[in-house]
């Protein structure tokens, strides 16, 4: 995974997606540019990380932690310019799809998402931009890392299971995450 | 994007939302003025529409106001607010409005983004309403069984139970039915406008049996005092009862337990017992076929004069316990769906969200649900809509025509 931005943006279903993973930190040190969030997304999703179903609530730590160790950093609107781009995107997406799609394009940051709708303005308004799935992400840290094929299965179990995640069928990462839970 | 939204959008509808807005969550123009470090005659202006709004503005009261900026600039239809159609109603029933209200403006909402849907989806939710049924002056009981008897005939449903009593409403008539949490002593909201039809709202928690009586009950009123929001009271809670009410409180047992079908029923379950007995289990056996409650079908039975005068209390002063008798009897739970939200409306969202017209948080939203929970159902939503694949759920299955 080459990352041709200094930044990589995470949307909130990508968030959560790598947190239920239980990898979080791992997978963010994996990544070859600065991983940032939004304060709309982190602000929205932080009690949704709260309750992924893990006793200790390990999710929720782990991405505080990321906070804590400059892994992860949460920015937000810092201009004019900015804000208006977020309004006028929050006509057409949810506030945390529209602050990530605002921030990333106004500062020329690559963004990691899922969301199809958001994923189509993108490619509409800002095509120069790199976007990236959580399963590109999953499959570069497991391959940088060698991991092997029952962690990985457990990896993708997790993001299944806890996350709730099923990658469309048109995510062409499909047949390896599928080949990869058969293994 | 070239066009800027708040150069374009309807400046005092916007305010006007603001105001609700701040006004829901308790604060004044002053406190809103400080959050944007203006004067408050400056929030006086954004709130008549009289000045534009700047983008940071806007984030912040929405911040302040606990509130998505989403939820004030995206294009949404503009619906005519219930509350001021329901004020009348329970200010008349003296029951308290800070109880209530909130559901009113819940079920407002959840309206609202129904009609988004409907307009994502290009799908609006199909009516087939009857006309309006003449009941002034008319003798309560003998209209209720009448119009109880044209509606069956109406939407095809013969003599016997009605088991999805809520689908028929809404995939058969065409009301929006919400199942709502509600204090105990409400049952159902009823409201009506020319732009959203009939609307319900149902006290998710009251036990179905309950929730199917209120269901008929708000039909009634949509049947017979269609213009005229209603705010119900479970019985007992009213002081004096309207004779609307009364119409709206006969109507259930005819409309769920038909004289005729009953009658058939009743005698066939006597004559295969000894002596033809009608035994307490026949009368537990036969409420829960016609999904009632037990105490329902035996008022009913004694109205038809099947069952002697006072044989209700005389069980219940024996102590009856309906809820252990239907264990031992092996009665299971009335087949129900007690989602929050109509299945028409849980397809639309599901559709808008698999084309990509909507975003998983916006799914989330019009769920109520946070997006683990909307992840959930949206899996058991695709599975339970067509358990196929992606690429294949909008195949056109009709035969070809010439």
């Amino acid at each position: 995974m080459t990352i041709s931005h200094s930044h990589v943006i995470l949307d909130a279903c990508c968030l959560i997606n790598l947190a239920a993973s239980g990898h979080l930190l791992a997978i963010l040190r994996s990544i070859p540019g600065q991983v940032v969030v939004t304060q709309v997304v982190k602000e929205e999703e932080l009690k949704t990380l709260q309750i992924l179903e893990d006793v200790e609530n390990e999710a929720a730590i782990q991405f505080e932690q990321a906070i804590t160790q400059g892994l992860l950093i949460i920015v937000d609107f810092e201009s004019d310019a900015e804000a208006e781009l977020f309004v006028n995107y929050a006509a057409l997406l949810d506030d945390g799809e529209s602050a990530t799609c605002a921030i990333a394009l106004h500062r020329g940051w690559a963004i990691a998402t899922d969301d199809k709708k958001a994923i189509g303005l993108m490619k509409r308004e800002a095509s120069h931009l790199q976007m990236f799935s959580t399963l590109q992400i999953i499959k570069h840290w497991s391959e940088k890392t060698a991991l092997d094929a029952s962690a990985l299965r457990e990896t993708l179990n997790a993001i299944r299971f806890k996350g709730r995640y099923l990658p469309p069928k048109s995510d062409p990462l499909r047949v390896w995450w599928e080949q990869s839970l058969a293994d | 994007m070239t066009n800027n939204v708040l150069d374009n959008i309807d400046m005092r509808g916007l305010g006007e939302m603001l105001q609700q807005a701040r006004t829901q969550c308790g604060m004044t123009q002053a406190d809103a003025a400080k959050v944007i470090e203006a004067a408050r005659t400056t929030m006086v202006a954004i709130e008549k529409g009289e000045r534009r709004l700047k983008a940071t503005e806007l984030i912040k009261l929405a911040r302040a106001y606990g509130r998505s900026v989403s939820d004030f600039v995206r294009p949404r239809p503009v619906i005519e607010p219930f509350e001021v159609q329901f004020r009348a109603a329970y200010r008349g029933h003296e029951v308290e409005r800070e109880q209530i209200e909130p559901v009113i403006r819940r079920l407002e909402e959840l309206c609202q983004y129904y009609l988004e849907l409907e307009e994502i989806m290009h799908s609006p939710l199909p009516r087939n309403y009857p006309r309006d049924y003449e009941v002034s002056g008319m003798p309560i009981e003998r209209t209720a069984e009448a119009i109880a008897v044209e509606e069956r005939q109406r939407l095809g449903l013969g003599d016997g139970p009605i088991p999805m009593l809520r689908d028929i409403l809404e995939q058969s008539v065409g009301l929006r039915i919400f199942y709502l949490k509600m204090p105990g002593k409400y049952s159902e909201l009823y409201s009506y406008n020319e732009q959203l039809g009939g609307c319900m709202a149902i006290n998710a928690n009251h036990p179905e049996e309950r929730r199917r009586w209120s269901l008929a009950h708000g039909y009634l009123h949509f049947l017979a005092h269609r213009r005229k929001a209603v705010l119900d009271l479970v019985e007992g809670q009213y002081k004096r009862m309207p004779e609307s009410e009364r119409l709206a409180e006969a109507f259930p047992k005819y409309f769920l337990m038909p004289t005729s079908g009953l009658l058939k029923r009743f005698n066939d379950m006597c004559r295969v017992n000894e002596n033809e007995k009608f035994t307490p289990a026949n009368l537990f056996t036969l409420a829960h076929y016609y999904g009632v409650s037990v105490e329902a079908l035996a008022y009913r039975l004694e109205e038809m004069e099947l069952l002697r005068s006072g044989t209700w209390e005389r069980l219940r002063d024996r102590g009856l316990k309906v809820r252990k008798v239907q264990q031992e009897l092996g009665l299971e739970q009335i087949p129900q769906r007690s989602d929050m939200a109509p299945i028409h409306y849980q397809h639309l969202a599901i559709e808008a969200l698999d084309q990509g017209l909507i975003t998983e948080g916006r799914f989330a939203e019009f769920l109520d649900v946070d997006r683990l929970e909307a992840r959930r159902i949206s899996e058991l939503l695709r599975n339970y809509s067509s358990g196929m694949v992606d690429e294949s759920t909008h195949v056109d299955l009709r035969p070809l025509q010439d």
